[in-house]
């Protein structure tokens, strides 16, 4: 193929001088001309591969460069899906003809039979594939609608030429004469379906050609839409979308007036005109009968997604709002594949905000809203985690200013100048004023045109645009804060949707971590309550956390982890400059610790928790990080080896902080005792500052150094030699995230060999030695196994005995139990 | 020496819980680990020349062997009341505080002498506070280096403290470490 392409490209250039005039007839005729003098070149022609004489055709025909340039991004597309591509075009019956050529005419006649029948199947098969679309790309797919537009195409050209035409058109013409006389023979159904295929590609292809000359022909592609077949209505309406995506222009359509159509134009305008009002009603009802498809079972996914290519694609243009809103309608779809589409096209909306100059942004970001708020929170995640892809400016207030220096430094010398000759020209003449008035208007009038001309966006309509989007997206935020509040209020009411107990949550909590340098500082209070309040869980105070955790409407613990991460971050992005000290969500996080279940809460959640609250955070409590000292410590003996591993090396960064915590690791009774206030130690103690850890020591990392994994055993063993003598500056350049992540891939591919202590102790000796003690390991292996089994039957039955002789027992109190009931009966009988 | 009547004790306690909040319980229901006894008792409230005192319970049972004139002070002094019957808390209490405090206060070094001269906090000071205090909640001071300074009443609360200019109070000061040296005669 490639091969071919290069001839092609030898050929070519001197066959079609690049300024070819514009008319097609002319180029044919050339065409014609040479073709005639070279029979060899025009035999050349007819094998080559369709794809290259579509674009040499194009070439001609498409001066206009929108046209072009729509052509460089098909091909473009069209190489990266070069596999498809031959697929079609190196089938070995197109390819045969081209092998054999030495000029004759026949061989190809009889083999381009086939080959259309070829084409046909083709066809079929794409047909076959539209009818489960949902699995397969959408690029794919409308460049397979394209690539077949432009096989038909070839042969239209063909045909507009007339039939004096070179012999190998006439062959082609030929060919596809018996292949339509074929179908009229037959006149079943899919021939029918066939010869609609092919006139919808027709029209399609004479559409991309020349727009303004073939307007009407998008009527007739709307009717084929409407055909009874199914499969002909899809391929109608991916083909009017592929036309519709290439035509349609980047602007709004404003239709003439009334007293516009009035006045006499001249035949340009006029034709200009009809052709944008023939283009708008035909995508209106294009649209209206997407519209009425969207319902359809069978067809809603193919019309969202020629809805959401549409959106995509031309942000611009007329009818926007209703494309969106069915965007928005279907954005928290239960079916995957919609739902997906919905949220690609909204974000890729929110991402080339200027392809549409952030109008559309505003209307989708509040259409989000109003949908939250009619769904009362009850969505997909999906539908709200959108808002992540929104950017905005990072200083939302200040563009004012610096253009106003920059007008100010640009103008200084103007003002100044013009100022000290106002000040001198005050009592100058009328006229003079009146010129100065002139000036000015004429400049503001300029400035204004320039204004409206330029793309630039005007500084102040930009910021109203963020702003009302921003108060959207914090609207929405607070209304799924405030909505979670009152839900779990409720209390035994769990209103479960059909996306879970808060769905919408997750996504909220990640979009206020992003943006909360953005929120005014006014609301950052009741953010800041909200947020504890649901970290805290439903139940508040008095730390009934441990106490309910049954109770169904509450926040799981990544849940409220995450509430607790958000704070954090919303106070490190704004409220720096006030170094305050956010008790109660230490609070939360300490008894939250213990809450952890390894199954059901996400590790990684923890794993930031503590990064984010205890190894970033500044300053600590003494009392407060002993305690979490000794609850991390604690925690790590419970858990996997990531969870232990993330906590330690948090606990390494809090000893390693406060030198006064290390008291925990001195060997006294009572450990350091007297530091601390209270004298016991209190493990149940929902207040980390009330628990006294000072009395206690860290006798867990004693534990852990036996730890069946050795990265555990390293690092615990590791902490347990920091002393208070040697103050290392070393820190610890690993985060608890880091530590968690390494472990939980190491964990599943590491394997806890019973030979691991020998293993350990030899690390630093001779590697013999070392498969020794793994061959001893295997041997012991073998054995234990041998000897668990036993074990285990001799347990087995002798649990079985004791039930059998619970049984026996059983049964003979009750045999006993019965006789002297019956013995009762009989005395009272008596 | 006597226990507390009804008012004197809703006074006490009202004092108190402005500082510590609910972990007030604490205070009261903590074992005492003073004395031999095997059991610990619990701690108790005693009035005695005006001057309210922490104690537990077994001091108070080996106190009740000192004339009245003669016994001077037992446990922990938290307070006086006034001559007009209110109660005041005292530098004394501070210890009891700050181990329960429920708002803090953390003092940049340089701020720290002036506080200990009886001055009031200002936010220039300010190293550190806690989130969500209210206006007029009580608050202990700290040192940067955690160790109580003294205690005060919040002027302002924390959401305010962000706008405040640095010259604002932030903590006006009814206690400070610093009495021990200029009210040696009254305590």
């Amino acid at each position: 193929m490639g091969n071919k392409k290069q001839k092609q490209k030898v050929v070519l250039p001197p066959e079609l001088p690049p300024d070819v005039p514009e008319d097609e007839i002319e180029v044919s005729d050339e065409d014609l001309d040479f073709v005639n003098k070279n029979q060899e070149y025009a035999g050349f022609v007819s094998k080559l591969d369709t794809q290259s004489i579509t674009r040499h055709i194009n070439r001609v025909a498409d001066v206009k460069e929108d046209a072009l340039e729509s052509l460089y991004e098909k091909r473009s597309r069209k190489k990266s899906l070069a596999t498809d591509n031959t697929q079609l075009e190196v089938d070995p019956v197109d390819a045969l003809p081209v092998k054999t050529l030495d000029g004759e005419v026949y061989y190809r006649k009889v083999s381009k039979a086939p080959n259309n029948f070829k084409n046909a199947q083709i066809e079929d098969e794409t047909v076959g594939e539209n009818d489960d679309i949902a699995r397969d790309n959408g690029v794919v797919k409308l460049t397979k609608a394209e690539k077949r537009a432009k096989l038909k195409k070839l042969r239209k050209e063909a045909k507009k030429q007339g039939t004096p035409v070179t012999e190998v058109e006439e062959v082609q013409q030929t060919s596809q004469a018996e292949v339509l006389a074929e179908v009229e023979k037959d006149l079943s159904v899919e021939e029918s379906n066939e010869k609609k295929k092919f006139r919808l590609a027709e029209l399609g292809t004479s559409m991309l050609t020349d727009p303004e000359g073939n307007i009407k022909s998008l009527k007739e592609m709307l009717q084929l839409c409407k055909d009874g077949d199914p499969a002909i209505s899809i391929l109608g309406l991916k083909s009017l979308l592929a036309v519709f995506k290439d035509i349609i222009p980047g602007n709004r359509i404003r239709l003439p007036t009334d007293k516009e159509l009035a006045m006499v134009v001249s035949k340009d305008v006029k034709k200009t005109r009809f052709y944008e009002s023939t283009l708008l009603t035909v995508y209106k009802a294009y649209l209206q009968k997407l519209m009425g498809l969207e319902k359809v079972a069978g067809f809603k996914r193919v019309a969202i997604r020629c809805i959401c290519t549409l959106l995509e694609a031309n942000p611009r243009f007329n009818f926007r709002e209703s494309l969106l809103g069915i965007v928005m309608k279907n954005i928290s779809s239960t079916d995957d594949v919609i739902r997906k589409l919905c949220c690609n096209t909204i974000k890729s909306l929110f991402t080339n905000e200027g392809k549409h100059g952030g109008e559309v942004t505003v209307e989708a970001v509040q259409l989000i809203a109003n949908l939250v708020k009619a769904h009362d929170c009850d969505l997909h995640p999906d539908s709200v985690e959108v808002f992540l892809s929104l950017s905005f400016d990072e200083d939302l207030r200040k563009p004012e200013a610096p253009k106003k220096l920059d007008n100010k430094t640009k103008k200084k010398n103007f003002k100044k100048g013009r100022k000290n000759d106002d000040a001198h020209q005050v009592p100058a003449s009328d006229k003079k004023k009146n010129k100065q008035e002139m000036m000015s208007k004429t400049r503001e009038e300029v400035k204004a045109e320039f204004m409206a001309a330029s793309f630039a966006q005007d500084a102040m309509e930009k910021r109203r645009i963020q702003s009302d989007t921003l108060s959207a997206v914090f609207q929405t935020y607070f209304r799924i804060l405030k909505h979670t509040m009152h839900s779990g209020k409720e209390g035994n009411e769990s209103i479960s949707g059909p996306f879970g107990e808060h769905p919408l949550l997750a996504p909220c909590l990640d979009g206020i971590g992003k943006f909360s340098h953005l929120i005014d500082l006014d609301f950052m209070a009741d953010l800041m309550n909200y947020l504890r309040k649901l970290a805290g869980g439903t139940s508040d105070s008095n730390g009934g956390g441990i106490t309910d955790s049954s109770h169904p409407s509450r926040l799981t613990v990544s849940e409220r982890l995450r509430c607790c991460i958000v704070a954090f971050k919303v106070m490190r992005s704004n409220l720096d400059a006030l170094n305050v000290d956010l008790q109660d969500f230490f609070i939360q996080l300490y008894n939250l610790i213990l809450e952890y279940r390894p199954g059901r809460d996400q590790g990684e959640v923890l794993a930031e928790a503590m990064k984010i609250m205890l190894c970033d955070d500044r300053q600590h409590d003494m009392q407060r990080a002993a305690a979490f000292i000794k609850r991390l410590a604690s925690f790590s003996l419970c858990f996997g080896a990531a969870e232990s591993m993330a906590a330690l090396v948090t606990l390494k960064h809090l000893l390693q902080k406060n030198v006064k915590c290390r008291d925990l690791l001195e060997n006294d009774v009572g450990g350091g005792s007297l530091s601390g206030s209270i004298a016991k130690y209190q493990p149940y103690a929902t207040d980390p500052s009330l628990s006294g850890a000072f009395a206690t020591v860290l006798w867990e990392l004693t534990l852990l150094s036996k730890h069946y994994h050795p990265t555990v055993s390293t690092m615990a063993s590791g902490i347990s030699t920091i002393t208070n003598a040697h103050d290392q500056v070393y820190r610890a350049n690993v985060s608890p995230q880091q530590a968690f992540m390494d472990m939980k891939v190491d964990q599943e591919s590491f394997v806890p060999k019973s030979g691991q202590k020998s293993n350990k102790r030899k690390k630093g000796g001779k590697p013999a030695a070392l498969e020794a003690a793994d061959g001893g390991a295997v041997v012991d292996e073998e054995a234990v196994r041998v000897k668990l089994s036993e074990h285990f039957l001799l347990v087995n039955e002798m649990e079985e005995n004791e039930r059998m002789r619970r049984e026996l027992e059983r049964t003979k109190l009750g045999l006993q139990l019965y006789k002297e009931y019956k013995k009762q009966k009989k005395q009272k009988t008596k | 020496m006597r226990p507390l009547d009804e008012a004197e004790t809703t006074q006490v306690f009202e004092k108190l819980f402005k500082f510590t909040g609910n972990n007030l319980k604490n205070l009261v229901d903590s074992p005492s680990h003073e004395g031999p006894d095997q059991n610990p008792g619990r701690y108790c409230f005693r009035l005695h020349k005006n001057r309210v005192y922490y104690v537990s319970e077994s001091l108070v049972k080996r106190a009740t062997n000192v004339k009245r004139e003669n016994l001077v002070a037992m446990g922990t002094n938290i307070g006086k009341f006034t001559k007009s019957g209110k109660f005041h808390l005292t530098i004394q209490a501070l210890n009891l505080l700050a181990a329960n405090a429920k708002h803090k206060v953390w003092l940049k070094p340089t701020s720290e002498m002036s506080f200990l001269y009886g001055n009031d906090v200002v936010k220039g000071g300010l190293g550190r506070i806690t989130d969500n205090i209210n206006a007029y909640d009580g608050v202990v001071v700290f040192s940067m280096s955690d160790l109580p300074l003294g205690f005060g009443i919040a002027a302002k609360s924390t959401q305010d403290c962000r706008k405040m200019d640095p010259n604002g109070l932030v903590v006006i000061r009814q206690a400070d470490t610093g009495e021990y040296l200029r009210n040696q005669d009254d305590l």
